[in-house]
Parts: C-alpha cells; sequence; structure tokens
C-alpha cells in the first residue's frame, strides 16, 4: 500500500526533474497540477503515461479574456498511484493551436473537437477535429469563449413568449389604507368607543 | 294515403359517418394511450413514479411504448438543445396520425432557467404543436398525472387538434424551424 503523500512526491519529482515547470500546485493530497510549457505539453504527457498514468480523465480549457490566453488542462489518472495530475499550459488565445495529443491518449480524439468547438482552439495532428461534435450548424464565435454573449444569441435565434401583464401596481396614494382605517373606527363606534 | 311502415332512418352523409367513427375511435383511443418518452431534460424524473405504482399511469389506461410509429403521445419532457429539437421533428413526422404532444415542465414553454442559453430553445410550439403543457420547475407527479388527464379530456372534447394543425399550418412550422435550426435534416457521422 503506498502512501498518498509519498504519490505525490514521486510525480512532483518525476516533472520537475525532467522539464521546466512554471508553476506547481499541490491541491490535496489525491491532486496535484504543473504548468508547463506548450512546447513541452507533448513529452509531459509521454512521460506521464510511461509512469502509469494511463487514463486521460479530461481535456479541456479555460478562457482568460483579460490575459488573452487559453489554458488547456489535461486531467491524468493512475490506478496504480491514485493520483490525479493536472498539466495545464497556457496558448495565445487570437490564434490557439495545440499539437494533438491522440498520438500518446488516442481517447482525446472526441474531446480535442469539443474544445475545437466550444473554444475555438485547433487541433493539428487531429485529422477530423474542425468536424461538428456536439453543436451542430454552429453559425457564431465559440460559445464558450467569454465574451460570448448567449442572451444576445437565444435573442436574435430563438422566439421568446410574451406575456400580458395582467396586475397593476396600486397607486401611490393609497385609497384602500384609507378606507380600511375609516372601517376600522366605524367599526369602533359601533361598538361604542375605543377599547380602554 | 300515408304508409304506415316503418319509415327508415334517414341516410348519413359521409361527414357524418365519418365524424360518428371518429368518435368511437376517440373512445378507444383515450382510454389506450401510448406514450413515447423523449426524457432529455430533468423533469423526466417524474416519470418513474407516474409510471409505477405510486400514481400507476396504467390505471389511466397509458402504456410506454418504445418506437414513435406506434405510439399516440409523443411525451417531451424538460428542455430541447436546437440539437435534440431536430430529433425530435424527425420523431413526431414519424409518429402515425392522431398524434399528441404533451410538454413537461416550464422549459418547453418559455425555455425555463435556460431561457438565456445558446443551445436551448425557449417555445416549443412554435416548431411543432403543443397540445398539453403541464407546467411547473420541476412539475410534482400529480400534475404530471393531471396533464394526461386533461389531455384525455382534450380528445374527448375533439380540441386536441395539433396534428391537424401541423397539417394545415406547415408552412409556417418550418419556417420557425429553418428560423431556429438552419436545416432540419441531421448530418452527422452516424448518419453519413
Amino acid at each position: 500500500m503506498m502512501n498518498s503523500m509519498s504519490n505525490i512526491e514521486y510525480v512532483k519529482g518525476l516533472i520537475e526533474k525532467g522539464f521546466k515547470v512554471l508553476e506547481t500546485d499541490v491541491i490535496d493530497q489525491y491532486q496535484v497540477s504543473f504548468v508547463v510549457k506548450q512546447a513541452d505539453v507533448l513529452q509531459v504527457l509521454v512521460t506521464l503515461k510511461n509512469a502509469g498514468w494511463k487514463q486521460m480523465s479530461y481535456l479541456s480549457a479555460i478562457d482568460w479574456p483579460d490575459e488573452t490566453k487559453i489554458e488547456m488542462v489535461y486531467i491524468l489518472m493512475n490506478w496504480e498511484r491514485a493520483v490525479h495530475v493536472q498539466i495545464r499550459s497556457k496558448i495565445d488565445r487570437n490564434d490557439p493551436v495545440m499539437p494533438s495529443i491522440i498520438t500518446v491518449y488516442p481517447g482525446a480524439k472526441y474531446y480535442e473537437r469539443e474544445c475545437h468547438e466550444f473554444f475555438g482552439v485547433k487541433f493539428p495532428g487531429n485529422p477530423d477535429y474542425e468536424k461538428q461534435l456536439i453543436l451542430e450548424m454552429w453559425d457564431d464565435m465559440p460559445p464558450l469563449r467569454k465574451d460570448f454573449d448567449p442572451q444576445a444569441y437565444s435573442d436574435r435565434k430563438f422566439t421568446k413568449r410574451e406575456y400580458n401583464q395582467d396586475y397593476k401596481i396600486l397607486s401611490e396614494d393609497n385609497k384602500l389604507k384609507e378606507k380600511r382605517e375609516a372601517r376600522k373606527e366605524r367599526a369602533q363606534s359601533l361598538k361604542g368607543g375605543p377599547k380602554a | 294515403m300515408k304508409s304506415t311502415k316503418f319509415t327508415p332512418a334517414r341516410k348519413l352523409s359521409k361527414e357524418e359517418i365519418d365524424r360518428k367513427w371518429w368518435e368511437i375511435g376517440d373512445y378507444f383511443r383515450r382510454n389506450s394511450l401510448w406514450m413515447l418518452m423523449y426524457c432529455t431534460g430533468c423533469c423526466a424524473i417524474e416519470l418513474p413514479p407516474a409510471m409505477t405504482s405510486a400514481y400507476d399511469m396504467e390505471r389511466l389506461g397509458m402504456g410506454p411504448m418504445a418506437t414513435p410509429r406506434q405510439a399516440d403521445i409523443l411525451l417531451i419532457s424538460g428542455y430541447l438543445s436546437v440539437k435534440s429539437l431536430r430529433r425530435v421533428i424527425y420523431t413526431y413526422e414519424q409518429m402515425s396520425e392522431p398524434k399528441y404532444v404533451v410538454g413537461l415542465g416550464s422549459c418547453p414553454i418559455n425555455g425555463g432557467i435556460y431561457h438565456d442559453s445558446h443551445a436551448v430553445i425557449n417555445q416549443l410550439d412554435q416548431y411543432i404543436p403543443v397540445d398539453t403543457y403541464v407546467s411547473g420547475c420541476m412539475p410534482n407527479t400529480e400534475s404530471v398525472m393531471n396533464g394526461f388527464v386533461d389531455l384525455m379530456e382534450q380528445i374527448k372534447n375533439k380540441t386536441a387538434k395539433g396534428w391537424i394543425k401541423y397539417k394545415e399550418n406547415n408552412e409556417w412550422y418550418k419556417s420557425n424551424q429553418m428560423a431556429a435550426l438552419g436545416e432540419v435534416i441531421i448530418h452527422d457521422e452516424f448518419h453519413e
């Protein structure tokens, strides 16, 4: 039974020894994240796969419009050493190109297609990264970019139901309240004056 | 001299005979409805209790059906994305007539909590005719059952005429579908 902290140490040693790591973040005892340079990503993944991180759990992107960067995130899992490893790398947002990793993890094919649809990242090396997967006949900018306005798109594309306003706002000088007060006074006078 | 013989009943016109047959058909149909459930939305979680012993849809004579060709009701449970709307239109057009549509939850009515999504349509009745809506997010199972009873009432009162509307106003529906979807024909690698 391997100690979980020593697993973290193991993977840290593995990555930090071989590559220039810009930032390491130990999230908890089962998760660790490395920020590496774009050119290193494929080699880092090969190293990790050889060390037992055989399962690619997820591939996605994060849009950082203020920095004009798109951050790629690869999450790998090792079933022998229970550690999720995140490999992050920031790429240019205006022309996002990331070499495909299907030579290392063939299952990434569909993740890359999804990522291309939602963030517009190009994946040279993946033969059909431009094919549509989830969105069909999309005609706008990639929808998960931060500057995409889903409300405007929805308003333009889909008809909205219109409702009649079937209530009205009471006037400011609240006559109902006066009436209520008058009724209260009248009731009291019938009972013989206000209660002591 | 007036004949004392029994005068035979007036011969019915074709429309009257048709109407009578439809009434007979509707009587049997509304007591034996088969439902195709398009469960892509979260409201589908209300269907297991409606179908099973808790509320028991079968006491209304309703049953689930796996294919569109034999089903009477198309049940749209919850939100519809643009992608699944294409499949719904395919399915709806495959169903044999008469066919009825029940929309479950607030998403088919006005978009619900997905009213500002890039992927979810806002009004289902712009694209296919809807006979009954069950509102709520999500509706509880009593109201789902009420919706089914309402649909039966509508069939009885001959007001569940969505499928006739779809035929009569087909161009209007088609133009709405085109405006939202671009093209109804499904292009994906599994159909090519």
